[in-house]
């Protein structure tokens, strides 16, 4: 103690200033340290994570804390003019599991019973699948609507019960149905696996039919359960728009039918095309490239394409098959280009008559061919034409005097018509993938291109511009633009959307239209069947052969490839629809235009006409081949059944020996020829059997008297009248058949005629 | 001699009280606790009712924080409560007993002579090292780490008592070899004795922020009570040297791996680092979420399971989340208003007992503040140290009050000499 208190002394003097101070002033370092450095470099840290970093952090950490439920929007429909369904969506769910977040047995269990019940599944089984350790093992797919909320239901009493995550999903699942299957294909197009469009108009209108998806965001805690207070907020998802086609089904399938008997017929090797155009609006009423596809099934290629692509080396298959199934979905009428031969002497003949270069007293000479600069262009007649007037010109569709017409044109203002008509431009048609023509630069035509091209040779241009610019030749000259929707409508069925008619421009007058009409309809009344002449309507066209140039391997049997179309227009006084057919490269027993062609456009507007009730215009020569319905005598007595027969101009044959008729042949409302027997059966005896002749070649009148002699009938099909001949007839030569039968015999134009293009 | 040195040195009254002191120190059969019938008897060593009032501001700001800390305790725990136990009000309930007996304690140890602790100093200091003891001894709990005595409704923990006893025993020590604290066995050696010994202990537990919360408390109790600055350095060294042995030899297996996403937890680059990192990634997501005004009381999102035990050490990421860097500025504001207040209130003590004390039990929560918003920040491993005042828990609450009611109890003799 003693030895402290000295030693405590000599420290004590320094002491004397006060060990207070030295306190207070290592007080004041502390305090400096804690309350400066210390809640500095607190606050400091705090600053920086709040302001510099905060949006960083508040991004990350709302990513986390919000579950975003994206509400997937039904896809729109799509119907054709007077809705009939093309294209609807169903929708549909999956029901998956993330099975890694069960936490034991009794969840797992709870979660098999209910959703095997649920769903209609074997208990074990979804067990097994409870108990795999993934996040994504489908249940079921396909779920409907009714099961899809039940299973919501369990989803809840699992969290509620059980203390589960997020076990249960349920997925959107949708399904695209196509009720047509491949009608209109390539207009239409088809979705992909998320319902996106992928082709026609299914993808370029995929904004509208897609709609806008919806959103539930809600607050999740770490759990992924919701949190227990409100958090939510829903963003109403909106359906797709549908959409209304200018596309008339009924039109459709009427072109897609003759369409597809005249690929067959002629062996056409690279498809073939029809437009159908509404011709004071631009309205597509139909448009079929043939043959199209399935749109229920578009990746699987025809069976004979496919045992094609199977001869193939194993590596080349693969691309062959993308390369095939691309062709197969590609819309000929817009995405192709081909040169429109003399279909094209329409245009050329506007351009000299709106020019007025052509007078009545116009002639033009044609002697077989026609030498320009150091060419000589043939006639397809090549003792040639002679003089002609401009109508025979193009009646005759001779190239020598349309080259002549082409010249008195002259160059520019053929360039200028070409772009007024609409064909160096995009026509504008509310379809993908429309293809640009391919015309001389400017300042690189010549006298030989003018020559070729005032017949349609050597420029190429797309289908669907040449019905434009034929419209436009009969309309009074109006340049439409092209459309395939006609309106589009919200899911409650408001319409939001009308497509208009949109005049491009008037490319020649009223009076050069009406004079252009007159000579389209000439050109059947000249040149009958093959010129596309349709019995009872007034109908117009020009058909076209155009040889293919720079095709890399020529695939026909023919010494060149060809295209054989026909673009005509009905009627010709009060225009209403233009139809533009073509066959690219047929290989069969003829290429012209007019031998295949026309048939096809004769064979459509026969049928077409009648629906759209464009009313008849029957020739004298018409009326006598026009099929008559068949009365009904059965029920009367032998003489009332005699009279009336007379009356409705059939003649009647009388078979057994009672009093009222059992039974007749031809049957009730049979399509016959006028003049036709009607065998009447007085008693239940075997019919008389007689046998059927053949009827080809024959004209129409000689056909109905072969039948009349053999005791049968004839119903007239086809090109009946302008010098078709028959080639086809439903029953086949030498069948025993009951006297009365009909047979059907189907004409069309006489192809050893010569022909004019 | 007595009365000269209370003379020679104005409000010294530490010299007197050393002399009887020591005087009870040479009398060793003299009973602890002396009969109240005595108290009244000894004129400077009563037991309770010393001086007139408490520093009124101090006590103030110290239940303005209790209040807001409270709060968000609430606010904090709400979810997490309502998933872990069904029922929101859990913590609240439980922290609100808390506050309860916590307030008790602190008016009970205002009243308290503090002078009377400079006696029991060893024995407080023998009582933590039986705790820290017996905390090694009993099972384990979560994750194999030992650091809570349960006592049924709250459990102990070992190292709150330790920071106490060795704020009390340094304050007590100092005061007592006032004069021979520049001498390195007065200071530095029983630093090291008691440091050493209770950071072993801690060790075992293991309890890394322990050691560093004690290893502080050990070094400012030694600096403020007269020790050479230069064996600051030293011991700076030495410290440094143990902890060095300790990661070579792989003791610090524990405190590693939750090192090891240190500053990186926003760019885990593995699944063992996100998971290692989530407490601190997402008490980031919390901070930055808060942005300068925050989403608003009870509106925090990260406390929905995100961020694990938020009523807990992390609680102010959840403050900044709701109350912004405003919000968090002025919390931090009232900390250091109340750090102030008790260092200055502990200064104007008439002994040096009572100075060194009060000055050492309040920067205790200055520093606890310091190092626990550093660690939610991501600028100090995650090593667990809670927030004063804020924290959810028992033991460190009421311990935590009861200090701030010897502080208060240390400010009534302040008031004495101002009067």
């Amino acid at each position: 103690m003693e030895d402290n208190k000295k030693k405590s002394t000599p420290p004590k003097k320094r002491a004397d200033k006060g060990p207070n101070q030295r306190l207070r002033q290592r007080t004041a370092v502390l305090i400096i340290l804690i309350l400066i450095v210390g809640f500095g470099a607190t606050l400091l840290r705090l600053s920086f994570l709040t302001m510099v970093q905060g949006s960083e952090l508040q991004e990350k950490a709302v990513n986390q804390q919000l579950s975003d439920t994206v509400l997937t929007a039904k896809r729109g429909s799509i119907y054709d003019a007077k809705g009939t369904t093309l294209a609807e969506s169903a929708s549909v769910w999956q029901v998956v599991l993330a099975p890694i977040n069960f936490e034991n047995d009794e969840q797992r269990q709870a979660a098999a019973k209910g959703l095997s019940e649920i769903l209609g599944l074997d208990y074990e089984n979804v067990l097994e699948k409870t108990k795999q350790q993934n996040y994504y093992t489908v249940v079921k797919r396909k779920v409907e609507v009714e099961q899809r909320d039940q299973v919501m239901e369990l989803q809840e009493k699992l969290t509620k019960d059980y203390d589960c995550g997020a076990v249960i999903q349920l997925l959107d699942d949708y399904k695209r149905y196509y009720p047509k299957d491949d009608l209109a294909s390539c207009v239409i197009g088809f979705t992909g696996a998320d319902e996106q469009g992928l082709e026609g108009v299914e993808y370029k209108y995929d904004d509208y039919l897609s709609g806008t998806p919806g959103r539930i965001v809600t607050a999740k805690n770490a759990r992924g359960t919701n949190m227990p207070f409100q958090f939510e907020q829903n963003v109403e998802s909106e359906d797709g728009k549908n959409i209304y086609l200018t596309i008339d089904e009924g039109i459709q399938s009427i072109c897609e039918k003759h369409m597809a008997q005249a690929i067959i017929d002629n062996n056409v090797l690279n498809r073939g095309v029809c437009i159908a155009m509404d011709v004071n609006t631009g309205a597509i009423l139909a448009m079929v490239t043939a043959n199209g596809y399935n749109l229920n099934d578009p990746y699987t290629l025809p069976a004979e394409t496919m045992l094609k692509i199977k001869e193939l080396p194993e590596n080349e298959q693969d691309a062959e098959e993308s390369k095939s199934l691309a062709a197969m979905w590609r819309n000929k009428c817009v995405a192709d280009t081909y040169m429109p031969g003399s279909v094209f002497k329409m245009c050329t003949a506007s351009m000299a008559l709106e020019e007025g270069k052509i007078t009545d007293s116009s002639r033009f000479t044609c002697g077989g061919y026609m030498r320009v600069e150091d060419y000589d262009i043939g006639c397809s007649v090549t003792s040639g034409h002679g003089t002609q007037t401009f109508l025979e010109s193009f009646c005759h569709s001779c190239n020598p005097a349309f080259i002549q017409i082409g010249q008195l044109v002259g160059i520019d203002k053929f360039r200028d018509y070409y772009t007024a008509f609409g064909f160096s431009e995009k026509s504008g048609i509310d379809l993908p993938g429309e293809a640009d023509d391919s015309f001389w630069p400017e300042g690189q035509m010549g006298l030989v291109d003018l020559a070729v091209a005032s017949f349609g040779q050597n420029f190429n241009i797309t289908p669907l511009s040449m019905i434009t610019a034929c419209a436009a030749v009969c309309n009074g000259g109006y340049v439409l633009q092209p459309y395939v929707v006609s309106k589009i409508t919200d899911s409650k069925g408001n319409v939001v959307k009308t497509m208009e008619k949109k005049v491009k421009r008037q490319v020649i007058s009223n009076e050069t239209s009406k004079k252009m009409c007159d000579m389209l309809a000439a050109y059947p009344e000249v040149n009958g069947a093959s010129g596309g002449y349709v019995a009872g309507y007034k109908t117009g066209g020009k058909t076209g052969t155009s040889e293919k140039i720079g095709v890399e391997k020529k695939q026909s049997s023919f010494e060149k490839d060809y295209i054989s179309s026909f673009c005509g227009i009905a009627p010709t006084d009060d225009p209403q629809i233009a139809l533009l057919v073509f066959l690219d490269t047929p290989d069969g027993g003829a290429y012209y235009g007019s031998q295949i062609a026309a048939p096809i456009f004769i064979n459509i507007m026969t049928e077409l006409l009648p629906y759209l009730e464009v009313k008849t215009d029957y020739s004298d020569e018409d009326l006598a081949y026009l099929n008559v319905s068949m009365g009904d005598y059965t029920t009367l007595s032998v003489d009332e059944a005699l009279k009336k027969a007379e009356a409705d101009g059939f003649i009647a044959t009388i078979i057994g020996t009672g009093s009222t008729v059992l039974s007749q042949i031809p049957q009730v409302s049979s399509q016959v020829a006028a003049g036709s027997n009607v065998v009447l059966y007085t008693e239940g005896n075997q019919p008389e059997k007689v046998t059927v002749p053949s009827f080809i070649g024959c004209a129409a009148y000689e056909a109905n008297s072969v039948a009349l002699q053999a005791g049968l009938n004839v119903s007239y099909s086809g090109a009946v009248s302008s010098g078709g001949v028959a080639v086809a007839q439903s029953i086949a030569e030498g069948a025993e058949v009951p006297r009365g039968t009909v047979v059907s015999v189907t004409f069309a134009a006489n192809t050893s005629d010569g022909n004019s293009d | 001699m007595a009365p000269n040195r209370k003379l020679l040195y104005k409000g010294d009254v530490n010299r007197i009280y050393d002399d009887e002191y020591k005087a009870s120190q040479a009398a060793k059969k003299e009973k602890l606790f002396i009969r109240p019938s005595r108290q009244r008897k000894m004129k400077n060593a009563k037991w309770f009712g010393i001086g007139m009032g408490i520093d009124l501001p101090f006590c103030i700001i110290l239940l303005v924080l209790l209040t807001i800390g409270t709060i968000m305790m609430f606010s904090a725990s709400y979810a997490f409560a309502y998933y872990t136990q069904n029922d929101s009000y859990y913590f609240l309930i439980r922290q609100l007993i808390f506050v309860v007996v916590g307030i008790i304690a602190m008016g009970v140890m205002s009243f308290f002579n503090y002078n009377k602790l400079h006696k029991i100093a060893p024995l407080v200091l023998g009582i933590a090292y039986v705790c820290l003891l017996a905390v090694l001894v009993l099972p384990a709990g979560d994750g194999g780490v030992k650091r809570w005595i349960p006592l049924g409704m709250f459990n102990i923990q070992p190292s709150e008592i330790a920071k106490f006893a060795v704020i009390l025993f340094f304050a007590h020590w100092a005061s007592k070899y006032y004069d021979k604290m520049q001498l390195a066995k007065f200071s530095v050696l029983p630093g090291i004795i008691v440091f050493g010994s209770i950071a072993m202990l801690l060790f075992l537990e293991p309890h890394y922020s322990g050691i560093v919360i004690i290893g502080m408390l050990t070094v400012l109790m030694l600096y403020i009570g007269g020790m050479k600055t230069k064996y600051l350095l030293i011991g700076g060294v030495i410290l440094g040297g143990l902890v060095l042995v300790l990661a070579v030899t792989g003791g610090l297996s524990y405190a590693m791996s939750r090192m090891d996403g240190w500053g990186q937890a926003l760019e885990y680059t593995t699944e063992e680092m996100w998971q290692t990192t989530w407490q601190t990634r997402n008490s980031l997501y919390a901070i930055g979420s808060g942005g300068l005004w925050g989403l608003g009381l009870g509106q925090s999102r990260q406390k929905y399971l995100y961020l694990p035990e938020p009523q807990n050490d992390f609680i102010f990421a959840i403050v900044v989340e709701e109350l912004g860097l405003i919000g968090a500025a002025i919390i931090l504001l009232i900390f250091a208003l109340l750090v102030w207040r008790g260092i200055t209130l502990s200064l104007r003590s008439k002994d040096k007992f009572g100075k060194l004390l009060g000055i050492g039990l309040t920067s205790q929560i200055g520093i606890q503040v310091v190092l626990n918003i550093l660690v939610i920040t991501d600028w100090l491993p995650n090593t667990g140290i809670s927030l004063p005042f804020f924290s959810y828990g028992g033991s460190s609450l009421i311990m935590l009050l009861a200090q701030m009611g010897i502080v208060l109890s240390i400010s009534r003799t302040a008031n004495i000499e101002r009067q």
